[in-house]
């Protein structure tokens, strides 16, 4: 891996730059990968004793969790919008999910279909106010989010209540060779559906096409609004099933649990290469993304600064990312 | 008075300019010509101060200067009026032409009155038909052109660059605009002209610049130059003054008819429209700019929706939805405007080709990597489109490519009626004749193909029948031995000789 | 007039004027009803929305925020966005309240500071939109950690407290400021006009006076497109930094304003400031970039403080008319998101009446062009 040496070289100029930033475009996805090992490394160097089963457990446990929602964003943005609900969604099925198992089996098949209901309800609610009354998206998808908000505190009253089911725990939670969690059974449905989408069928061509241009989509014979409001239909499912393993890794679930997730997915699919324009990224880049977002919180664990600090510290490497991923082109060529 | 010379500009690794170099005496207007992607545009761009070149230097009165931005290139007493407009839609009028160059008080607040006086002032001598406080999105493509020109003037300039201005002009603003053009020429400004319109050059142009594929090819004063020399030094290849095709006159009536138009009428432009093609049959549609030809060929497919009429396809009415329900009955549409219409710039050569596929069919189905690799390779080959990788974005290929690609994806779907709207605007000489020859075959083979040109050689040359629209109606149909450029010119603009009624 | 009103429904702001009328007569009948319902019918408790301590309440706690979603919709004029100025408020609170505390300077020494250091944040985050062409809202959203962070580290918990020299003349009216007790009766009026509002309208009408400059016509320039201002010699980053400066006015001011509300120091307030003010100004009619206005802000502003109010008095009312009808503010926060959320659906209007003027302006040239052919 020249370009990782190359991260290091003291007298870099401006070419190197240029190289960087080229290569940084040209393999996203890898790039992230690159990040997320650099990142590791810092944290093992930091603290030794980090590199344990637990700690890797763990960072698979959230990476995949991240990776979910992450994949209804990576939809969404391809197709041209973005869709800030995602933290909501998951918060709500949260909710939903520890109050109605009460920490009792049984109850799994109610709760997902239930769910799932929820999410594509809120995501064709998204898709329709965005596409087709033409809203920005950000700020209608903000709007229901907090409508989702209220619902999760009517429920509630705002008190903590219930608890996910031990054996749906026990599915994500239990680690294999006490290393590998059973997320990754979850993970191993989800991840091809969503690759098969956006690789192997037409739904994913014409995503890119509308993304990219939606005029001469149209033209060519694309349904575009059924497109978009599919890709926000699948984002809002996708979180909303994010939402109930989220419940079942924390077992209970307080109102805006996982709100952050709005940010944190949207961060992680941009710097696995997916674009605001619309029209490009994958979602490889998208899971490398998460990984990434995993590492860096729990780098700043392991770094263990005070809560301020930690704000800070967070914001100087997200800007950074930044620079280095999603620069707008300048006026002058 | 203004001399670029060596300039270089490459984008990543395509090369823009290569050692381009141009020279404008003072009050010269001198035509800067070439083939689309020759580099006309970014020689434009870089007095304007929108692209750095990466080497090479220009000289104004002999001195060197170095230009930055667009501030700079003002106070060089350069003004540009761009090809794709460089109008804000959502401003006024007043407030475009006074963009950057506001008039103020001594307070430093803006003169409101004293700007809409010198507005209106140019609007009259521009002959402009609207109000300063218009909103300039609320204005036609044409007046936008003219505006776009009126605020370059507006500057002062010594120098004033004009990039493709009327393509989108009626004939009397040519008038208007060359009159102006004269008058400035007379107080000295000098003009760097681009165009692609040959009697244009003739008509206004003192000397001529000649750009092939980035680099300048040659330059002179215009009387020194034929028609066909400029060809040969814009393509590299001297015309051929063949024969026009033309198919066999048969009796009409006993073949299918595949669509009909009656009476159609689309807000604001098309009044009464009828039409019909036969199988087979190659339709053109002539005319000049935006008398509703672009139009029509969307209400056939369904992108637009006409007020009144019918459209009768394969013998039964229609009336699509959107473009999907046409495309599902077998329609196909190319676009000229590849950028807004057509291509998926940022998508591979690959997707590309498959996009018309891709529109098809079940959403959900399994799609194999093989089958969309063969089906765009294939295509490459059949059509000789001229690629690096089958993974390269379509952005990487030139216009005449470009417009192939689009071609090939709509070709390879076989569709009963092909609509083509100005497909060869902007595309080489060669990629055009290629694109014809896959028409020709393709209507030989029993596919039935509507095509709307904006240049009436090309009409002449490819369609078996040709009808003119003018101010929204046929004013002419075309066939046979009528099918000539004089009949066709002559009912273009509006001349009241109707040749051969339609029925 | 007729005309004027044509034109008027036209203006981006015509939806968010609209809105904010609806729901001010709304909140008026409401809150007087209930007023009425415990306190007897009277003109004045009809009225009680214009009670001077009334009126002077709903200015004073709502002022920042509405300074705040002005600034908002000068960023999005200029095609910007900061989701970071919720806390970049807290900041200037907290910055007003510890200078003086802990290095024993005047007030006014750490106001100034903090005005500076609004500047400061509003800089950096131009620097990290405009000059660095970061995508604003991740960018903005990223500084809002960074802010919350500066914020804890100056103050860790609530604290402080204001001399009552300075908030005293800020909480009171016109007449608490310049003391016109003996004012003739007929001038009594004046004394309605709580200062906040007075603070508003001088924050606007500098606003208008720079708005009246060249600059006015740039930010909607370089809105609508960076190239075409470039192209005419205007200089986006230079515009879009001078947005985010005179941003950084808005905030500061905003600042200072809430620390006189508060009289004290919270390091951890307004967060939800930064959304809640760009979804105010698209509902005043502001759209992407080059199109709407400040007022768009000033009503969209309004308009959701307007809400949050009339929800409370409604279930008031509610709970006055039905006895032992009582929920929690669960309820009423749902209720006022939901109207807010159809406030958003309401500006498809504007869009639907634009696209209305656009087609007749169309058709009126088209008109014009077939006599110019005969």
């Amino acid at each position: 891996m020249p370009s990782k040496n190359m991260t290091f070289e003291p007298n870099a100029n401006k070419d190197f730059f240029s190289k960087l930033n080229l290569f940084v475009q040209t393999h996203t996805a890898l790039m992230a990968v690159i990040i997320a090992a650099i990142l590791y490394i810092i944290t093992i160097i930091i603290n030794p004793k980090g590199m344990n089963t637990v700690a890797i457990g763990n960072i698979i446990l959230l990476t995949v969790i991240l990776s979910i929602p992450a994949a209804g964003q990576t939809m969404v943005l391809i197709s041209g919008g973005m869709d800030f609900s995602v933290g909501a969604i998951m918060s709500a099925t949260a909710v939903l999910t520890t109050y109605t198992m009460k920490g009792e089996n049984g109850h799994f098949l109610t709760v997902l279909i239930i769910s799932l209901a929820i999410g594509a309800f809120v995501g064709f609610l998204n898709g329709v106010c965005c596409v087709k009354i033409g809203l920005p998206a950000m700020i209608v998808t903000m709007a229901i989010s907090n409508i989702v908000t209220r619902m999760q505190y009517i429920l509630t009253q705002g008190v903590l209540s219930g608890k996910a089911s031990p054996l749906f725990s026990s599915t994500v939670k239990f680690k294999l060779f006490g290393v590998v969690p059973h997320i990754v059974v979850y993970a191993l449905i989800i991840w091809p559906i969503v690759f098969y989408l956006l690789k192997r069928s037409r739904f994913g061509k014409q995503l890119y096409m509308v993304g990219n241009n939606a005029n001469a989509a149209r033209l060519n014979g694309v349904r575009v609004t059924k497109i978009q409001v599919l890709s926000y239909v699948f984002s809002g499912m996708l979180a909303a099933f994010a939402g109930m393993l989220g419940a079942a890794y924390m077992s209970t679930a307080r109102c805006q649990i996982f709100d952050d997730y709005a940010y944190q997915s949207l961060i992680a699919v941009i710097i696995g290469g997916t674009t605001f324009a619309g029209g490009s990224g994958s979602y490889e880049g998208s899971i490398a993304g998460s990984l990434v977002m995993i590492l860096l919180s729990n780098l700043l664990t392991t770094l263990n600064p005070t809560q301020p600090v930690r704000n800070v510290l967070n914001a100087a490497i997200l800007i950074l990312l930044l620079v280095l991923y999603n620069r707008g082109k300048a006026v002058r060529q | 008075m203004l001399e670029m010379k060596g300039i270089d500009k490459r984008f990543g690794a395509v090369v823009a300019l290569n050692k381009a170099s141009l020279t404008v005496k003072e009050g010269e207007v001198m035509a800067l010509a070439g083939s689309n992607g020759s580099g006309k545009s970014t020689m434009v761009k870089v007095l304007a101060g929108l692209v750095a070149p990466n080497a090479g230097e220009i000289l104004i009165d002999g001195e060197k200067k170095i230009i930055h931005s667009g501030t700079d290139s003002t106070r060089e007493g350069i003004a540009t009026a761009f090809q794709d407009l460089s109008l804000i839609p959502t401003m006024s009028v007043k407030d475009n032409i006074l963009l950057g160059c506001e008039i103020v008080t001594k307070s430093g607040m803006v003169d409101e009155k004293e700007s809409r006086r010198l507005v209106q002032e140019l609007l009259d001598r521009f002959h402009i038909d609207c109000d300063p406080d218009d909103y300039v999105q609320t204005l036609m493509p044409s007046t936008q052109s003219m505006l776009e020109v009126a605020k370059a003037v507006f500057r002062k300039p010594k120098i004033l660059l004009l990039d493709e201005v009327t393509a989108s002009l009626h004939y009397d603003e040519i008038a208007t605009l060359f009159d102006i053009m004269r008058e400035l020429k007379n107080e000295g400004v000098s003009m760097v002209y681009v165009t692609h319109r040959m009697n244009e050059i003739f008509e206004i142009c003192d000397s001529i610049t000649i750009m092939r594929s980035s680099e300048t090819v040659t330059s002179g004063p215009v009387s020194d130059f034929t028609l066909d020399d400029i060809i040969f030094y814009m393509t590299g290849a001297r015309p051929k003054h063949s024969e026009a095709k033309t198919a066999a006159a048969e009796d009409q009536d006993d073949r299918e008819v595949v669509v009909e138009v009656k009476n159609i009428s689309v807000y604001p432009k098309v009044k009464d429209i009828s039409m019909k093609a036969y199988k087979g049959e190659i339709v053109g549609i002539g005319g000049l700019e935006g008398q509703g030809q672009p139009e029509v060929i969307r209400s056939i497919l369904g992108a637009v929706r006409p007020q009144s009429g019918s459209i009768c396809y394969m013998g039964k009415d229609v009336r699509f939805k959107d473009p999907a329900a046409g495309v599902k009955a077998g329609i196909g549409f190319i676009s000229g405007d590849r950028s807004k219409e057509a291509v998926f710039d940022i998508r591979t050569i690959t997707e590309n080709i498959f996009a018309g596929n891709s529109a098809k069919e079940s959403l959900f189905a399994y799609l194999s990597a093989k089958k969309v690799r063969k089906f765009s390779e294939d295509a490459v080959k059949k059509y000789n489109i001229k690629i690096g990788k089958l993974k390269d974005p379509a952005s990487s290929l030139s216009g005449g490519n470009q417009q192939k690609l689009v071609v090939a994806r709509w070709i390879a779907m076989n569709p009963n009626l092909l609509l083509l709207d100005d497909p060869t605007k902007g595309v080489d000489i060669h990629s055009r004749q290629e694109i014809h020859d896959i028409l020709r075959e393709c209507a030989a083979n029993g596919m039935t193909v509507i095509i709307a040109a904006s240049d009436t050689d090309e009409l002449l040359n490819i369609s078996d029948r040709v009808y003119v629209f003018y101010e929204g109606k046929v004013a002419a149909e075309l066939s046979g031995e009528f099918k000539t450029s004089e009949h066709l010119v002559s009912a273009m603009m509006g001349v009241k000789e109707k040749v051969q009624e339609a029925e | 007039m007729k005309e004027s009103f044509a034109r008027f429904r036209r203006k981006p702001a015509f939806t968010g004027c609209m809105l904010f009328l609806v729901v001010l007569i709304l909140n008026i009948g409401i809150q007087g009803w209930s007023t009425c319902l415990s306190n007897g019918v009277s003109v004045g408790n009809i009225l009680s929305f214009f009670q001077p301590s009334a009126l002077k309440s709903i200015f004073m706690t709502n002022l920042p925020f509405i300074l705040v979603t002005v600034g908002q919709a000068l960023l999005l004029l200029v095609g910007q966005m900061d989701v970071s100025i919720g806390v970049q408020i807290a900041l200037v609170n907290v910055i007003c309240i510890m200078v003086p505390q802990e290095w024993g300077v005047p007030v006014w020494v750490g106001w100034i500071i903090a005005m500076l250091a609004a500047f400061g944040i509003s800089a950096l985050c131009g620097a990290c939109c405009a000059v660095l062409r970061l995508p604003a809202l991740l960018a903005s959203y990223a500084l809002t950690y960074l802010v919350n962070g500066i914020n804890v580290l100056i103050m860790n918990v609530p604290q402080g407290s204001v001399p009552k020299a300075y908030w005293k003349p800020y909480q009171s009216t016109l007449f608490g400021l310049i003391g016109g007790k003996d004012a003739p009766q007929f001038l009594k009026f004046l004394d309605y006009i709580p200062v906040p509002a007075l603070v508003l309208a001088a924050v606007l009408l500098i606003w208008y006076f720079i708005s009246r400059r060249p600059f006015g016509k740039h930010i909607y320039a370089v809105g609508t497109s960076q190239r075409n201002a470039f192209a005419a010699g205007i200089s986006p980053v230079k515009v879009q930094m001078k947005a985010f400066l005179i941003k950084g006015f808005f905030v500061g001011v905003a600042g200072i304003c809430l620390t006189l509300m508060s009289a004290s120091g919270n390091p951890l307030q307004c967060e939800e400031y930064g959304i809640k003010s760009l979804s105010a100004a698209i509902i005043g009619g502001m759209g992407w970039g080059g199109w709407g206005s400040i007022s768009c802000g000033v009503f969209g502003g309004g308009f959701l403080v307007l809400i949050q109010n009339t929800v409370y008095y409604f279930f008031t009312l509610l709970s006055k008319i039905f006895v032992g009808f009582s929920v929690t503010s669960y309820w009423q926060n749902f209720v006022s998101d939901i109207i807010i959320f159809g406030g958003l659906l309401m500006t498809i209007v504007t869009a639907k009446e634009q696209r209305k003027t656009l087609q007749q302006g169309l058709k009126a040239q088209f008109r014009r062009g077939e006599k110019y052919a005969k």
